[in-house]
């Protein structure tokens, strides 16, 4: 499961100068994406003390902890620490960087590089849900797996949407995509996908 | 000097608002406790009615689990011309000691208190000294200096604002700054922690001050808003409680405060809300 | 205009946010809501019986409805908004803050409630706002009504906000995020406690940066 690539998030959802928090299965981690659109995904917490990296801010090329401002820059070093502005940063304070790739309009984060790349999708990007419900409840509902986007046909959609289910435990983010339709068919994509989720909640689906 | 936790004093209530009739039921070390207004001041007791010594200081209702010795003296308090500011009970999701070691820290102050404790540019934090009084077995830091916008409700305009720190117990600390009316004078800010377990507390922020222009609740609600920009950092450092293990976390000269504290908690024995080894 | 204010309401932030938007000044007066009770007393019930806060009072007028201040402050503004869904809005504004505000004032101030309770219904309005920001998106709109902020956004963003204080994470909400994100990189915004700078904004420090202190 570590080896291969989890999808994150969709591609518009974290622009230029955005951090999220990530539940991964090996651990609570921050994606972030500087200001020229590079991505990087870095453990959650601050190695000064403990503070939520997604909390912070970017500006250009680094990402500032909220609590003290110690900036890392897209590799994880260490670069700044405000309350010493004339030290030079330690090369040991640094934090973890782990494998992210951006492919088929999701971000695709990975414990350690797997060997191929992450799925092309052929689709463009809808929108992202949570699913309060397991992954094994979904993919019992939807017949795609975590990590595989694949086809899903809701009720009342003309096209089938491609689904990239993120396991979280107790919860499932589903993030989907749509093959390129107009406004009406996106939002109505969306009220589907929202029917969806409802359904599994209320555990009415099965495959 | 090891102390059992149970033996300390803590803070439950507001002494000017004790909770009527029915009392307020909380919790002291992961006992529950109630506390209420009795016939003749405040009363506390366990689940199984045992009565618990009860002391009024500093505006707030202390009790004590165990045997208690005498509370930690703050004599500014009976200075006269101060006014004295029962700020109210604050619940945070966090350990006690991480609230208190968020208390001590100035490096914080132009990214969580931003335009008011501190900005940027002003970030560095000057050498100060800290150290284990063993006469009073209290941490001390003093000679802290720090570049602020409104250091106070009654602050006009930025000034460096100079802090004394002084923790005298586990989960107790008492902030000495300049009074932006009086100069020559350091107001008092006080942090009292309840452990409520070692991961949630109530926080109960007290206050020593000379401001006769304030009213007093500007001086509540300007401490109120300090604290609780702090709050929404207290309960998103992981982890929850506070390491004591020096590998698990990377401090630097501006902490020393906080590695005083840490090492004196070891010292004395107090390690409830901490974690001891790296998880 | 005089705003009876306490620092740690969310309504009376939206308020005070909405004036700094707009770039009007209020006379903010501290009312103790806590611990003090001090809106239940006599001395402020003579102001607004309800003894609710906020309350604004402007000359002869006195509103003591957090959607009519709005309206009120918007008016003549780029934020004034009317009609049916403007309405719906502002009224969906009072279930945010009675579900996503009673979790706060549970996990916060000790204020009894049904946490499970009051998230879960704090959830629910999130996933609608989250759907109807994903439709107005499909517009080529940024915000609820439009392609600018009204009154609509300024009465639902602070208890969206405020969330977290009362347990509900933001994470999982990608278009909320976007939207708090445009709302604070408005010009004027201010903050509250929980509802940090976006340090984003400013630049970095030069090459003096930390300097000798003023």
């Amino acid at each position: 499961m570590s080896v291969s690539w989890t999808p994150v998030a969709l591609t518009p959802d974290l622009p230029p100068g955005g951090a999220v928090p990530v539940r991964a299965p090996w651990g609570e981690l921050v994606v972030w994406r500087s200001a020229t659109g590079r991505l990087s995904c870095f453990p959650e917490r601050c190695p000064h003390r403990g503070m939520r990296l997604s909390h912070g801010f970017v500006r250009g090329e680094m990402i500032s902890c909220i609590y003290h401002g110690w900036r890392y820059d897209t590799a994880g070093q260490c670069r700044k620490i405000p309350a010493h502005p004339d030290l030079e940063p330690p090369a040991a304070i640094r934090v973890h960087s782990y494998p992210v790739a951006e492919a088929g309009g999701l971000i695709w984060i990975a414990k350690t590089l797997p060997e191929s790349a992450p799925p092309e999708t052929g689709a463009e990007p809808l929108r992202s849900l949570v699913i309060a419900s397991p992954a094994s409840a979904v993919t019992e509902a939807a017949g795609v797996v975590p990590g595989v986007p694949g086809p899903v046909s809701l009720p009342d959609l003309a096209a089938p949407l491609i689904l990239a289910l993120q396991d979280m435990g107790e919860e499932t983010a589903v993030h989907a995509l749509i093959t390129p339709a107009d406004s009406a068919a996106r939002i109505a994509a969306s009220r589907a996908l929202e029917a969806f989720r409802r359904a599994v909640e209320a555990e009415e689906i099965a495959a | 000097m090891t102390r059992d936790k149970r033996d300390e004093w803590y803070p439950v209530a507001i002494a000017a608002m004790l909770p009527p009739a029915r009392g307020r039921d909380t919790l002291l070390l992961g006992e529950p406790i109630r506390v209420r207004a009795g016939d003749s001041g405040p009363q506390v007791e366990t689940a199984e009615g045992r009565a618990l010594p009860v002391t009024i200081a500093y505006g707030h209702v202390w009790t004590c689990l165990g045997t208690p010795g005498d509370l930690f003296p703050i004599p500014e308090a009976a200075q006269p011309g101060r006014r004295l500011v029962d700020v109210g009970m604050v619940r945070v999701k966090c350990s006690p000691l991480r609230a208190v070691e968020n208390f001590l820290d100035i490096a914080h102050f132009p990214f969580v208190h931003t335009d008011i404790l501190g900005s940027e540019p002003h970030t560095e934090v000057y050498r100060y000294d800290v150290r284990i009084r063993d006469e009073v077995d209290e941490v001390w830091a003093t000679k802290v200096r720090f570049y602020q916008p409104q250091a106070a409700k009654s602050a006009e305009g930025g000034i460096e604002t100079e802090y004394m720190y002084r923790v005298p117990h586990p989960t107790c600390s008492v902030l000495y700054k300049t009074s932006p009316p009086m100069p020559g004078e350091w107001d008092v800010i006080a942090l009292f922690v309840q452990p409520l377990t070692e991961e949630l507390c109530d926080v109960w922020p007290w206050m020593a001050l000379y401001d006769d222009a304030s009213s007093m609740a500007e001086m509540i609600q300007f401490q109120q808003m300090i604290f609780l920009q702090d709050r929404s950092i207290l309960e998103n450092q992981i982890p929850r409680r506070l390491p004591l293990d020096p590998g698990m976390e990377s401090p630097t000269r501006a902490d020393l405060t906080s590695i005083a504290y840490r090492r004196w908690l070891k010292r004395r024995g107090y390690t409830y809300g901490a974690q001891l080894v790296a998880a | 205009m005089i705003l009876y204010d306490y620092v740690l309401s969310a309504d009376c932030y939206a308020v005070r946010l909405l004036a700094a938007l707009t770039g009007q000044r209020l006379e903010t007066r501290a009312v103790d809501f806590y611990p003090g009770a001090a809106e239940k007393g006599a001395a402020f019930r003579a102001i607004n019986p309800a003894g609710t806060l906020p309350v604004l009072v402007d000359g002869e007028v006195t509103l003591a409805e957090p959607a009519a201040i709005l309206m009120y402050l918007a008016t003549g503004t780029s934020f004034a908004a009317e009609g049916a869904s403007a309405q719906e809005w502002l009224a969906r504004s009072r279930h945010f803050a009675a579900a996503l505000g009673g979790a706060r004032q549970h996990d916060m101030l000790e204020v009894p409630g049904d946490i499970d309770a009051l998230r879960a219904e704090g959830s629910l309005w999130l996933r609608i706002l989250e759907a109807a920001l994903f439709e107005a998106g499909e517009e080529g709109c940024g915000f609820l009504l439009g392609d600018t902020p009204t009154i609509a956004d300024i009465a639902i963003f602070p208890h969206v906000a405020l969330a977290p204080d009362g347990g509900v994470e933001l994470g999982a909400w990608p278009r909320i995020r976007l939207w708090m994100r445009r709302l604070r990189a408005l010009p004027g915004f201010i903050e509250m406690p929980g509802i940090h700078r976006l340090h984003d904004l400013k630049p970095e420090p030069g090459p003096d940066y930390g300097g000798a202190a003023a």
